[in-house]
């Protein structure tokens, strides 16, 4: 199976099919959904690669893509998801990130930029836009001039790490990150890595401030 | 009423209690205010707390009307604190035009002293500042000096109706107390802390106790004045309650009103959230990056996230907003996509020349590059940095012609002379051009 399979969620129809119809040929869309339950189903039986999840859904018990990825992660344990949203609100993006998202993308990206995405997520990366590496600096301090000591630690970014989300804040690409701090592109992806799990798994109050404020956690 | 000028200068305008104090600085700071010796007003005040208690009363009217020096802050409420005190205890003979005279108009007291003599200050001071009659610090002087005078009265041998009087008394402070508390309710400067809760509760028990006592000390309790003093009971709670029952429902249906009116745009916020902003995402993909239809639903799309998630506060606006609102203008203006990340808040005026030198840089990128340009900023809190990358065929200062003054003077001239640097340098792996500008802050706020 060369072939990556993909999953729509997404409550307007025409956005699904629109996206649909502008992603990449190489990618096989399994199903499409239009909330919370339908989702969780679709995605439960079809077992896709990647989901692009929408981070607004209708129905379940009203968490949204959050709340799919909740139920239908452990029913589907190879599947990946990338979140797509109208919104670049932090508390949408710590919501999806917490909840177990590999990545968070806008939804006004090309259908070839979210095939490419889609292609990163299912290689096993996290994918970053620029407005996320930005949210991730912010939060985790590294303005203040907060540095992780070692490399175990969940709260604070180490400097390479912050060296590598300031430039894909600043628009780079991870090829052209891995240039700009002569390191290998493989090893960008691995700070990248690093960098969403501590966003899944820090305690950093900041992270979570934005989503509790709206009881959105 | 004949010294009404304040032509004495040790006056000091402000009865305060001063810093250097042996209980609370009452003796001290009316020593100060009236030009007595201090020694004296301490002996009078002992004394007259020998006379059946009446000077611990007077002591501790005024240690709760007249403010610490210390607290500027009430600075503001100063002029009518003081005056009661004053004009209850000299038995306003000698009174202060300048205490009377609300702290905006200062001319106002020396200008009318001379002529205040037929009005009366007490007209004055209800004239100029309605809102500020002090009624509440009149009932509490009036209760507080009746207890200390029937009580010297009583001490000297003269026979008082006491039974009466300090029931009447003991009632009049409670609801002095408690229209008290309503006006620092209404003017909003009051602490909604438990404190006053314990003394509004104080201010009611006062006035119960007040006219039970009225009843119970009255000869001959029968059935009928155990009903009438419960009645009155009743209606001295209520008269008492009233300002905050008014209050109360008035805060009440404000918030519904303006809950209703929160609920209203949320629910209009999501809907154009679902339907529009969904729409103008669709266009923008269908249209392909850099058409003008996806610039222009780009644009709509900003503004209207604008509206709809930023539009309740009109705060001060920071450099990320600044920068984005550059964006959304160029983007109208050129086939260029611009996305500003921003990182860190700047809690302070944002220098223009920066704001001015990121807009050319900015323009420069959407003149020269096109395409999409990604601005960056971050605001620590030793420096703004912003940097503006774009992905076209990229320049160096040296290609630049002397006679062409958009980047060397509105980009690199400006910010050295507002203590920055400006860099420029090959873009994202050595295609197009980042312009980097940085600003120290620690010298922006030597020269203001």
């Amino acid at each position: 199976m060369n072939d990556l399979t993909v999953v729509i969620v997404d409550d307007h129809s025409i956005f699904r099919s629109g996206l649909r119809s502008e992603l990449d040929p190489a990618l096989r869309v399994l199903g499409e959904a239009a909330t919370v339950d339908e989702a969780i189903a679709v995605v439960v039986a079809t077992q896709p690669r990647v989901v692009l999840l929408d981070v607004h859904l209708p129905g379940g018990t009203g968490g949204g893509g959050a709340e799919v990825i909740r139920a239908a992660a452990p029913l589907a344990p190879s599947t990946l998801f990338l979140a797509l949203s109208v919104s670049d609100a932090a508390d949408d993006v710590v919501t999806v990130i917490r909840a177990g998202a590999r990545g968070y993308i806008t939804k006004s990206a090309s259908g070839a930029e979210v095939s490419e995405a889609a292609r990163r997520v299912a290689g096993g990366d996290a994918v970053f836009s620029p407005r996320l590496a930005g949210f991730v600096l912010d939060a985790f301090g590294a303005v203040a001039g907060e540095t992780a000591a070692t490399t175990d630690e969940l709260d604070r970014l180490s400097a390479r790490e912050q060296e590598v989300m300031r430039l894909i804040a600043r628009g780079y690409a991870y090829k052209e990150v891995a240039s700009a701090l002569f390191i290998s592109p493989k090893t960008v992806e691995t700070h990248v890595s690093a960098v969403l799990r501590k966003l899944q798994l820090s305690s950093r109050h900041e992270l979570t401030a934005w989503a509790t404020a709206r009881k959105l956690l | 009423m004949t010294d009404l000028r304040p032509t004495d200068t040790r006056f000091t305008g402000h009865l305060v209690r001063p810093r250097l104090r042996i209980v609370a600085g009452v003796c001290a700071g009316f020593a100060r205010h009236s030009g007595l010796p201090v020694t004296f007003v301490r002996t009078v005040t002992f004394v007259l707390a020998l006379c059946g208690g009446a000077g611990v009363l007077l002591y501790g009217w005024l240690w709760a009307t007249t403010p610490d020096e210390s607290a500027d802050g009430a600075a503001g409420s100063a002029p009518r604190r003081d005056l009661l005190p004053k004009a209850a205890l000299t038995g306003s003979t000698v009174t202060l035009p300048d205490a009377r005279t609300p702290p905006g108009a200062p001319s106002a007291g020396a200008t009318s002293g001379p002529a205040v003599g037929t009005a009366g200050p007490e007209a004055e001071a209800g004239s100029a500042e309605p809102r500020r009659a002090p009624v509440t610090e009149i009932l509490l002087g009036l209760a507080l000096v009746g207890t200390a005078g029937a009580l010297i009265a009583n001490r000297l041998g003269a026979d008082l109706p006491l039974d009466a009087i300090i029931p009447a008394i003991v009632a009049l402070a409670g609801t002095g107390l408690a229209w008290r508390q309503f006006a620092e309710l209404r003017s909003g400067a009051g602490p909604r802390s438990s404190g006053m809760l314990v003394r509004a509760l104080g201010a009611l028990v006062l006035v119960a106790l007040g006219i039970l006592l009225f009843f119970v000390t009255s000869e001959n309790p029968n059935v009928w004045t155990v009903v009438v003093a419960a009645m009155s009971v009743l209606v001295g709670v209520a008269v008492v309650v009233a300002p905050w029952a008014v209050r109360l429902t008035r805060d009440l249906s404000d918030e519904r009103a303006a809950r209703e009116r929160e609920a209203g745009r949320a629910e209009m916020a999501a809907h154009l959230h679902d339907s529009v902003l969904q729409t103008l995402a669709l266009i923008q993909q269908k249209a392909g990056p850099h058409s003008d239809a996806a610039r222009l639903a780009r644009a709509q799309e900003r503004d209207l996230r604008d509206w709809l998630f930023t539009g309740a506060a009109n705060g001060p606006v920071d450099l990320a907003a600044e920068l984005r609102g550059i964006a959304t203008t160029v983007e109208r203006d050129y086939a260029v996509h611009v996305d500003v990340v921003a990182v860190g808040s700047v809690d302070r005026e944002v220098p223009e020349a920066l704001l001015a030198a990121a807009r050319e840089a900015i323009l420069n990128a959407a003149r020269h590059a096109g395409g999409s340009v990604s601005v960056y900023v971050e605001s620590s809190p030793t420096a703004i940095e912003v940097s503006v990358t774009d992905r076209g065929p990229g320049f160096t200062i040296g290609d630049i012609p002397a006679d062409r003054m958009g980047v060397r003077e509105s980009i690199l001239a400006r910010m050295q002379r507002a203590g920055g640097t400006a860099s420029v340098s090959p873009g994202p792996g050595g295609t197009g051009t980042e312009i980097r500008l940085s600003l120290p802050l620690d010298i922006q706020e030597d020269t203001p």
